[in-house]
């Protein structure tokens, strides 16, 4: 029998889970109330099953994350119930972050995390598949929220016209661009786990599954902008050699494919989601772990002593 | 069973969830990739398995449906591949992650001291001895200082606890009773004296200062060692500290500190004496013409950064020909004999010396130096099991012979 809670049972726990419930029915609220004038799917009830998908696994994808960083909090080290640890240690790093160091952060964010100097001198051909794949995925993720800011809240004018600079350069050839290098990174990936095997590669199911889920999403997304251009969706009507792989793909399509976009944009969308929820649980996980900490351990000098 | 990780650090459990799975480590990780091939002894190996089963336990999935049991086998499979490691911190330096591995090993032994798997039966008697005689070889207190009487010429080793010297010599164990290894205290000690230091040792109040405690995850018991050392020091009241043995260096440099209060700043004798030639208050008027290949002790290299110190003593030799091993440096492989794998593994550790023998053959060198006992141990024994021609000799035996001692000087004690 699991023994009784002890005082300030609740309040321990509060302390994380009231401000993160706010969190995400503040982010909630926002993805249901921005207006999507702009979006190119045609049939509303398939932006709103969308809509909830990316609502629901953002949800899982907090839950788990959070979950993973409780169990970080249960080690020594830190005082308190894994919740409160959760919360100081998160005070912590915002204040870190927030100070005058906030420059080396960035340095060694930029430098060790992303651009994964150590990995380059070892090899340049792993270097260049990892920072593809992980360069295509931020800069995706950042144009995303980029674009969905200057369509949605801005309501930016050349985002949104046909022919407008931010349009073309961004929506279309921006997002084709990290796309392919996603592509190109993740294609790599599996020539060497697949074909080529060497022996440092350890491959199971979660290895697998990672690059599988990340090549259905990116040629997914591929795939849904050939469809597009093919059955000349609005949006995909003029210019459309800026979305040069989109394009490309076109090319093989019948114009008939049209009549499926709204399937397949769901269809992308949601997997897309699911790829949001699937991270903590899986070795992608380390897309959020590893920076943390490549910082802590760039930052944090405590526990150096005498090191040089 | 129940997994205790209230003594895991939590950057340890979060360098769990950073490891990408690249694998970078296997393959140079010295038991686990090149001797063995034995993915549960690299350290992608032991964080996937332990990650695992932390998450059985704690996990979301746990959180929700409760926590599935943790298979005793496996667990003590992990803890017996686990004490398989050198920590010789190769993992860290190829990480793409950055990870800090060295103490996550140390803090992973630690974690299975307290959940009953850790040390291993062989490591007990070592264990032991250091409770009863303060030192790993079931050697007696009065013992210690013996070496000493080997220094021989006008060298007195003066005792720091009787009156105050600048610089204590922290002798070590093993230079202090194994008789195949006391040249190298014998020769630092003449080195020092020939540089004019003002320093003194602790004699046969000097304890084990606890490192195979450390590596084996007896941090408690360490801090005892610790407590006992820090008290003399007080007592000696030094300047400096200044310790010949790689294993010495880093556990006073960097363990003590966080285990008690240390003044005293702490040096390695390489390091020291590199200042002290380039100062010009150490001469070498004699040449040595050989090859010499210079193995980095990982306590010393990867885990303090001391590479060029010995480097430069060596290229201060006349004629003496520095060859470089391909792996040199960062990528230096590991002797074979550190985190207790030469008690409890001796096969393994061989093995691996036996590799770095060939390390220095491959590159034409017909000395082999280093400037740490473990190392210095080892390397002999894997040049004289394999059949080597190599010569093994501490670079404080070069340093001394380079000094122009009389003919015999140099080598007495060997």
């Amino acid at each position: 029998m699991s023994p009784m809670p002890r005082g300030g049972y609740l309040s321990d726990r509060a302390v994380l889970y009231v401000p993160l419930f706010l969190l995400l029915l503040v982010f909630s609220a926002v993805v249901i109330a921005l207006p999507y004038d702009t979006v190119y799917v045609r049939d509303r009830a398939f932006l709103s099953a969308f809509l909830v998908s990316i609502v629901l696994c953002v949800a899982v994808f907090v839950v788990g994350t959070v979950s993973n960083m409780l169990v970080w909090m249960q080690g020594a080290g830190l005082r308190g119930t894994p919740e409160r640890r959760l919360v100081r240690a998160s005070m912590v790093v915002a204040r870190t972050v927030l100070s005058r160091r906030f420059v080396k952060v960035v340095t060694v964010l930029l430098g060790d995390a992303l651009y994964l100097s150590r990995l380059k001198g070892r090899s340049v051909s792993r270097w260049f598949m990892h920072l593809m794949i992980l360069g295509g995925f931020v800069l995706m993720f950042m144009l995303d929220l980029l674009v969905t800011l200057s369509l949605d809240i801005l309501r930016y004018g050349p985002m949104i016209e046909e022919g407008g600079w931010a349009k073309l350069w961004l929506r279309d050839f921006g997002f084709d661009l990290v796309g392919l290098m996603m592509l190109v990174g993740l294609c790599i990936a599996g020539v060497r786990r697949f074909l080529l095997r060497p022996t440092m590669l350890r491959t199971e199911i979660p290895d697998a599954a990672s690059i599988v889920f990340l090549l259905a999403v990116v040629l997914g997304g591929f795939v849904l902008e050939g469809m597009g251009i093919a059955g000349s969706i609005p949006g995909h009507t003029s210019d459309v050699e800026y979305s040069f792989v989109g394009y490309a793909f076109s090319l093989l399509m019948p114009e008939s494919a049209g009549e499926w976009y709204d399937v397949a944009w769901l269809m992308h969308g949601v997997m897309s989601a699911l790829l949001i929820a699937y991270i903590p649980f899986s070795k992608l996980f380390h897309m959020i772990s590893t920076p943390i900490a490549i910082e802590l351990d760039g930052l944090v000098s405590a526990r150096e002593v005498g090191r040089r | 069973m129940r997994l205790d990780i209230s003594k895991l650090d939590v950057r340890a459990l979060m360098r769990f969830d950073a490891c990408m799975r690249c694998g970078e480590c296997t393959t140079t990780c010295p038991t686990g990739g090149e001797a063995q091939q034995v993915e549960l002894v690299t350290p992608r190996g032991k964080i996937l398995r332990l990650r695992g089963y932390i998450r059985d336990q704690m996990g979301l999935r746990a959180r929700l449906l409760g926590p599935r049991d943790i298979p005793e086998e496996g667990m003590r499979e992990l803890a017996s591949r686990a004490y398989e490691c050198t920590i010789c911190g190769q993992c860290a330096s190829v990480c793409p992650a950055h990870l800090d591995t060295i103490e996550m090993w140390e803090n992973m032994r630690e974690f299975l001291v307290a959940n009953g798997l850790g040390p291993l039966e062989a490591h007990g008697q070592l264990v032991k001895s250091i409770e009863n005689y303060d030192n790993p070889w079931m050697q007696p207190r009065t013992q210690r200082s013996r070496w000493a009487r080997h220094v021989g010429g006008d060298v007195k080793v003066p005792d720091s606890l009787k009156e105050r010297h600048d610089v204590l010599y922290f002798v070590g164990c093993t230079a202090a009773y194994d008789p195949n290894i006391r040249a190298m205290a014998v020769n630092t000690a003449r080195v020092l004296s020939r540089a004019g230091m003002d320093y003194g040792t602790l004699g046969n109040q000097e304890a084990c200062c606890g490192s195979t405690l450390l590596r084996t995850g007896l941090r408690e018991n360490a801090r005892a060692m610790a407590e006992k050392n820090i008290a003399n020091f007080e007592r000696a009241d030094p300047s400096m500290i200044v310790t010949s043995c790689a294993g010495c260096y880093k556990t006073l440099r960097q363990d003590y500190p966080r285990l008690g209060t240390l003044r005293p700043r702490v040096v390695h004798i390489t390091d020291l004496v590199d200042g002290l030639l380039r100062d010009g208050r150490l001469a070498l008027r004699k040449g040595f013409e050989r090859r010499v290949a210079f193995h980095d002790p990982c306590h010393l290299g990867r885990h303090n950064g001391l590479y060029e110190e010995p480097r430069r003593i060596l290229e201060m030799i006349d004629g003496l020909r520095l060859v470089e091993m391909e792996r040199n440096r960062e990528e230096a492989r590991c002797c074979g004999a550190g985190g207790g794998v030469k008690t409890a593994f001796a096969e393994l550790a061989d093995d691996i010396s036996v590799m770095r023998v060939r390390d220095a053959e491959a590159v034409g060198a017909e000395v082999l130096t280093t400037s740490c006992p473990f190392c210095y141990q080892s390397l002999k024994a894997a040049i004289e099991s394999s059949g080597s021609k190599l010569v093994m000799m501490d670079l404080m035996e070069l340093v001394w012979s380079a000094c122009d001692p009389s003919p015999d000087e140099g080598r007495r004690g060997f």
